[in-house]
């Protein structure tokens, strides 16, 4: 037991801090705790939770994915053009749709993997040539609604239980495989902390890393679906916050920006942890502006220290054999 | 009067005695060698000294005067520097920036003084008759050896009165290595102290005046060089009497060719290479560094782009990468030069890293068997001897000579039978040593083909049953039986040949 904690100390520490700002949550605001309260909650989370499922693929293999906000709007977009408020097209559409983001992000997996195009780069590009696609697509239009299937997935209930909550579990049990119980995931986890190493020990990088980008680029494009089942509609600029959010979500998890750790079960928490806080902050009674403020500083926080956590890690190595 | 002295120095880590009781003694103008297996505790003496760690216990007096230094900065403005194995130097620098990094000659307007740096880094260069080193040089253009020639000039920049060498001859081929020895007679005489640590005895002989040795985490006994033998010393550093260091060379090689290689090439530094390695047979590349033995490795291995031929047991393949290398029965497998860059995933388990190329061979249905991982881990640790605490434990904190035995059990789990050595004895204990070189003879008998580089000559002389000496990317002479010796491979590294 001792050694799990001290393997897994990140994770658990991301869950303690999402117990704890659950509990000063509900001393500022005594209903934060009710049932419905906490069904919202959890849904919110959902989204961020699915679209940071394939960032944490990304960033644990040394990568980043800046694309994630405009596959995102793209998959929406299209699919509320495509079904027209009809739910018999998402039978196709939404196979279309998941093959369309993992396109993407085999684009951006090829270019990192093949042409030694960095990250950053990558998938910035695509993201802006994505954003731009879609305005010449709909001249700025609105979309038709969403269909009504799409809205039962996000905002609908199974005995009691949003059907989007128990997707997010079964997404997390895939996710958990992948990284604790498949060849998939120490190959990945070996990537993420050498690149060199893993080459050297036969390890496929290329493979490894394309397959990172394609699991965040049909995630971000799942999750743009069902955001718009939660909005009732598609609208320019809906995915623009998850970038910062799928990110931030990894790193409070308790995963290395720079690669080599992390797991998703920590991304869970992390999604939690920012979606409790944006409860948590307009219950402070602070102008919009000073919220962002307060937003982006806690975020910085929690995450430095869990990079404190790793920096006296790795004075530990260093000092090594005696 | 001594310039150091130290008495009962100790230094714990949380439960783990690093250092215990140490005792030292030493004079300026000496050079004096501190001789023990890995984890016996020089490292963490040195350190000390170095003031990398400060010591819980004992006391150090340097000429006279109470010394604990707080880090490396008041060590070094009391005359002591070090020039460490891992090295600390930064690939985007240049030479000399690197050398005077954090030292750099100022101007009046405290801007860098670019003028005095370079009149001072060539008087250095000069002074001590180092080796071709340009002082605009990129640092990530050097090979490894050049590095370490650099972090010596930077220790030496410091104009220190005592140096602390660590290893420094463990990256440097024999040319290179010949001068760092004249170096230190040299700093000796200025009046200088040289503490020194290697782990051949032949070098410790040829320099110093005095050594200590270390076993268990304290020193065990201090000596006059002159007043003690080999057998001795290595009696005193293990605590018992050591066998021979090289296993008895019992031929096994076969007629079957395991890896024949014909017409390789690799941009300039290969050129049209032929050899033959047999089914049981350790075959030696010598020479001097950088005539190709690393392109060889790495182009054979995969790593490295490469043209010609390769025929592995009798069938020709292509190898344009580590994974086909190492994929499919009979492969070929790599220990690579590199053993923190290339081999190991440091923040990682011994674990992990002994099953990271055969992963794939404990899944079921895809999921992986942590039980028939642990179980071939076992074996592998028992059949290695690697000690650590529990498989969990990271690789980074194991000391250098379990380091490497990880590597070679991450090989061994693989079904290559073609296995390419690279200096596989760099920075590695005595005990250790011996046991790879077993190892190597025993793999052998069991019908595996190895290819061996070391840059100790005397490795290659008593363990390789034929050995291959390259010469500007090509193979200047093929040696074998009684021909094998230090001269006969220095002769054909350096001089020209007339049918070449």
């Amino acid at each position: 037991m001792s050694a799990f904690l001290a393997r897994n100390r990140l994770i658990v520490l991301a869950y303690a801090g999402m117990v704890v700002l659950l509990l000063v949550t509900a001393l500022f605001s005594p209903g934060f705790l009710s049932v419905s309260n906490m069904r919202s909650t959890v849904v919110l989370a959902a989204f961020v939770g699915i679209v940071a499922l394939g960032q944490t693929f990304v960033i644990i293999g040394g990568g980043i994915d800046l694309s994630v906000p405009w596959v995102l709007n793209s998959a929406a977009i299209i699919m509320a053009l495509l079904c027209g408020g009809q739910d018999l097209p998402l039978v196709w559409v939404m196979p279309l749709l998941l093959a369309g983001g993992a396109f993407i992000g085999l684009i951006n997996g090829v270019g990192v993997a093949q042409f030694g195009v960095p990250p950053i780069i990558m998938t910035l590009a695509t993201n802006v040539i994505l954003q731009g696609l879609i305005l010449v697509l709909t001249g700025g239009s609105p979309t038709p609604s969403a269909p009504a299937l799409i809205q039962f997935l996000s905002v609908g209930r199974i005995g009691g239980f949003p059907v989007i909550a128990l997707i997010w579990l079964a997404l997390t049990l895939v996710a958990t495989l992948l990284l604790s119980k498949a060849a998939f995931g120490r190959h990945l986890y070996a990537l993420g902390t050498s690149a060199t190493v893993a080459e050297f020990s036969g390890v496929p990088t290329a493979r490894t890393t394309i397959l990172t980008y394609v699991i965040s680029g049909l995630t971000a494009a799942f999750a743009g679906m069902l955001l718009t089942g939660y909005s009732g509609q598609a609208y320019l600029g809906m995915g623009d916050a998850y970038l910062f959010t799928s990110i931030a979500a990894v790193a409070i998890g308790g995963a290395s920006i720079l690669g080599g750790s992390g797991h998703y079960l920590g991304t869970v928490a992390g999604a939690m942890v920012l979606t409790i806080l944006t409860g948590l902050l307009p219950a402070l009674n602070l102008s919009s502006g000073a919220l962002l403020v307060v937003y982006g500083a806690v975020i910085l926080i929690t995450v430095s220290i869990g990079s404190e956590t790793f920096a006296s890690l790795g004075g530990r190595l260093r000092r090594k054999e005696s | 009067m001594d310039l150091v002295t130290v008495k009962g120095l100790s230094k714990r880590y949380g439960g783990i005695v690093a250092l215990s009781e140490a005792t030292f003694s030493a004079r300026a103008g000496e050079v004096h060698a501190l001789l023990g297996e890995n984890g016996a505790g020089k490292s963490t003496f040195i350190q000390i000294l170095s003031g990398a760690v400060q010591h819980d216990g004992g006391s150090i007096m340097v000429d006279g005067q109470e010394y604990r230094p707080a880090n490396p900065d008041a060590a070094q403005a009391r005359g002591i520097a070090a020039v460490f194995q891992e090295l600390s130097l930064i690939p985007d620098l240049s030479v000399e920036q690197n050398i005077w990094f954090r030292h750099e000659p100022r101007t009046l307007l405290r801007t860098v003084n670019r003028g005095e740096m370079r009149r001072k880094t060539l008087a250095l260069l000069e002074k001590y008759n180092f080796p071709a080193l340009r002082p605009d040089q990129e640092l990530r253009r050097l090979t490894l050896a050049e590095r370490q020639i650099v972090e010596i000039a930077k220790g030496l920049a410091k104009d220190p009165r005592i140096l602390i060498l660590d290893e420094a001859t463990s990256a440097l081929p024999a040319r290179e290595a010949e001068w760092l020895l004249k170096l230190t007679r040299q700093l000796a005489a200025e009046g200088r102290l040289v503490i020194f640590i290697s782990h051949r005895m032949a070098e410790v002989r040829a320099i110093a005046d005095r050594l200590t040795i270390f076993r268990n985490g304290s020193t065990v006994a201090a000596h006059e060089a002159d007043a003690v033998s080999d057998n001795e010393i290595v009696t005193q550093m293990i605590g018992r009497r050591l066998d021979r260091l090289y296993p008895e060379r019992v031929p096994t090689a076969t007629d079957r060719i395991a890896l024949g290689v014909k017409g390789f090439s690799s941009g300039s530094r290969l050129s049209g290479v032929d050899f033959a390695l047999r089914e049981g047979e350790v075959l030696g590349v010598g020479g001097l560094q950088g005539h190709g033995q690393r392109e060889l490795f790495q182009s054979l291995f995969g790593a490295t782009r490469a043209s010609g031929t390769i025929e592995l047991w009798g069938n020709q393949v292509s190898i344009s990468n580590p994974r086909q290398a190492l994929t499919g029965k009979d492969g070929i497998a790599l220990v690579p030069e590199d053993r923190r860059g290339q081999g190991l995933l440091l923040t990682k388990s011994v674990r992990e890293n002994l099953t990271l190329s055969v992963i794939k061979r404990f899944t079921e249905n895809g999921l992986l068997s942590r039980q028939k991982e642990a179980a071939l881990v076992k074996e592998m640790v028992d059949f290695l001897r690697i000690k650590a605490g529990t498989p969990e434990q990271l690789a980074g904190t194991l000391s250098g000579g379990n380091q490497q035995k990880v590597i070679f059990g991450k090989m061994l789990l693989t079904q290559a039978r073609v296995l390419l050595l690279y200096d596989p004895t760099r920075g590695v204990d005595v005990g250790t040593k011996r046991e790879i070189f077993q190892l190597m003879r025993d793999l052998a008998a069991k019908g595996y083909a190895i290819l061996f580089h070391s840059s100790d000559m005397p490795e290659l002389v008593h363990v390789a049953d034929r050995v291959l000496v390259m010469r500007n990317g090509r193979i200047a002479a093929t040696l074998e039986g009684d021909h094998i010796s230090e001269e006969e491979i220095l002769r054909a590294a350096m001089l020209e040949t007339k049918a070449a």
